[in-house]
């Protein structure tokens, strides 16, 4: 029964992540602040300015158009634009009314409105040819800044768009193939300790052979994830150098015991490889990119996830993944291992 | 020997294998000749105009190959019955040692030989003479590291007697961790980086030939046992 029921609670947990992955809608985001290269009449400065599009994602403008709001901001400065017209929920027309001289040329560029929230295009604004005084300021704008009224949704994060729901598979692809190599490390630890007994060589590779499939996940995982958010199906970055490496070392782990008869001979100089080889992984995927740029999240220390890149919405569905993932894998390698034991049981029947 | 030690037992062991070596001298012949063949293909392939990155990579595949190569050799005393003779006068970790320090000499030789043989061939004009030193520095404590891993793995392959396309396969995933830092030191030398701002790899280095090491001590005697 209890072996029964945790099995049946990795499938409910990774049925959950699946749905929440494929169903949570993605919030909105900024996708660009384009100058259309001519002029508007300003109502509120009298005066012509030069016309701007607000370009959205996912955004819900016609919705109370007249609650749009835009402002630029920079070196703690903002600046409230005249929102001209809202074109359609995406597209909002905007007159850049904002004094000749400035206290910077790269502005960020942000919205608010009653269903969207706060969103904000980092360094959407670039302005050239205007004089660039570092002590211009004026008095902050007044106005009412609403909260997001959406329900439940996946951040918007630039260029990563809709294919952040492969962070569910991702990311806890690779921590099960951590899980398992580190099951197998244990097991040849024993193996070298106790030579006579053939259960942990069968746990060795059991674990090996599951861990391997979870790596070729990851990196196919990655590598459509790389070709949508870098440009290419392969970059030359620490993080996949070590991650291919690693499978690869793994590679040569079933290799290497395809080399061997003698059984017990096998078992002991896999347990001997198959040390190097999570030493090696941990040096690879662990301690090298930490000193190395990554184009990965959190570049240049910090491989993985930063905790600050995950909102509630992600963590609602990452954390369950990650334990989905690792039962079930968990529950690959104990078939793998029985399938193993079985076949040795019946070589030595008569 | 009247009064045998570890220590006495592991010198005699690395003398042993040095004089062995210069008794078939062809052994030793062949490696260096491999190593100045290959240097002499880079040579033709990438002429007198190689790049500084050309330079960098080209030196470090040549001596990763004829690292492989060095190890190639299967020794006299991987046979089962000298093995099995052998474990009775003196202990695998003995042995490791010996054939650790063996390799790594050699391959200090052979890093040389190819330093000296890219300046001649492929030129020097990449680097000042303190930068080749770096460089040099950088391809000895590769070869030091190469001759830790590689030992171990030989051992491994042979004693599951399947020979030199084992270390091989086994071998060269293993050993791009290694290849990885060695590359980017190599890199920054040529680049004009000062060496202190890039000596932090010759630590990595140093590091990894140590963890190497010392697992290959503490595994040896279990690929030894029957």
């Amino acid at each position: 029964m209890k072996n029964t029921l945790w099995k049946a609670l990795g499938i409910l947990i990774l049925v959950y992540v699946f749905a929440m992955t494929m169903l949570v809608p993605l919030g909105p985001g900024l996708l660009e602040f384009q100058d259309v290269n001519q002029v508007i009449e300003s109502t509120r400065e009298g005066r012509a300015v030069p016309e701007f599009q607000v370009i959205g994602f996912g955004t819900h403008w016609d919705q109370l158009p007249d609650s749009l709001q835009v402002f630029v901001q920079s070196k703690g400065q903002l600046a409230a634009l005249e929102v001209i017209r809202v074109d359609d929920a995406t597209h909002a027309t905007v007159g850049l009314t904002l004094p000749y001289s400035l206290p910077a040329k790269s502005w960020n560029v942000l919205t608010n409105h009653p269903v969207d929230g706060t969103l904000l295009l980092e360094n959407g604004l670039f302005l050239s040819d205007r004089f660039i005084d570092a002590k211009a300021t004026w008095p902050a704008p007044s106005f009412i800044e609403h909260s997001s009224q959406l329900g439940l949704h996946f951040p918007y994060q630039p260029r990563i768009v809709e294919t952040i729901r492969n962070l569910m598979l991702h990311v806890p692809l690779w921590f099960t193939m951590f899980l398992l190599m580190g099951i197998g490390f244990v097991a040849s630890i024993k193996q070298l300790s106790n030579p006579r007994n053939q259960r942990d060589d069968d746990r060795a590779v059991a674990s090996v052979q599951v861990g391997i499939w979870f790596g070729v996940l990851g990196l196919l995982t990655g590598s459509l994830w790389a070709r949508f958010t870098w440009g290419a199906w392969w970059v030359d970055d620490p993080q996949l150098n070590g991650a291919l490496v690693t499978v690869l070392v793994y590679s040569g782990y079933m290799v290497l015991r395809q080399a061997v008869d003698d059984e017990r001979l096998r078992a002991r100089l896999a347990a001997a490889y198959n040390l190097f080889a999570f030493v090696i992984l941990v040096i690879l995927l662990m301690v090298l990119p930490r000193f190395s740029e990554s184009l990965h999240p959190g570049k240049g220390g910090n491989p993985g996830f930063n905790s600050y890149d995950l909102d509630s919405a992600l963590r609602a569905v990452f954390y369950p993944a990650v334990i989905g993932w690792m039962l079930l894998g968990t529950w690959m390698y104990l078939v793998t291992l029985r399938m193993k034991r079985v076949n040795r049981q019946i070589e030595l029947l008569p | 020997m009247s009064q045998q030690t570890p220590w006495s037992r592991y010198r005699f062991l690395t003398a042993h294998a040095f004089r062995m070596e210069w008794r078939e001298k062809h052994g030793l012949a062949g490696l260096f000749l491999f190593a100045l063949a290959s240097v002499y293909a880079c040579y033709q392939v990438a002429g007198g105009r190689a790049s500084s990155e050309t330079w960098n990579a080209l030196a470090w595949v040549v001596l990763m190959f004829s690292a492989f190569n060095a190890v190639a050799k299967p020794w006299p005393e991987d046979s089962d019955a000298m093995r099995r003779y052998l474990k009775t006068t003196l202990r695998p970790s003995e042995w490791i040692l010996a054939r650790m320090t063996f390799y790594a000499v050699v391959l200090s030789i052979l890093s040389l030989l190819i330093f000296l043989s890219f300046t001649i061939f492929l030129g020097s004009e990449h680097f000042n003479a303190m930068q080749g030193l770096a460089f040099l520095l950088g391809l000895e404590s590769t070869a030091i590291a190469f001759a830790a891993l590689l030992s171990v793995l030989s051992a491994i392959s042979s004693r599951a007697g399947a020979g030199f396309g084992l270390t091989a396969v086994l071998g060269l995933p293993l050993i791009i961790p290694i290849v990885l830092i060695s590359t980017r030191y190599g890199t920054d030398i040529l680049n004009g980086i000062l060496w202190i701002d890039t000596a932090h790899h010759l630590l990595f280095l140093g590091a990894l030939t140590g963890g190497i090491g010392t697992l290959g001590f503490i595994l040896f005697p279990y690929l030894w046992r029957d």
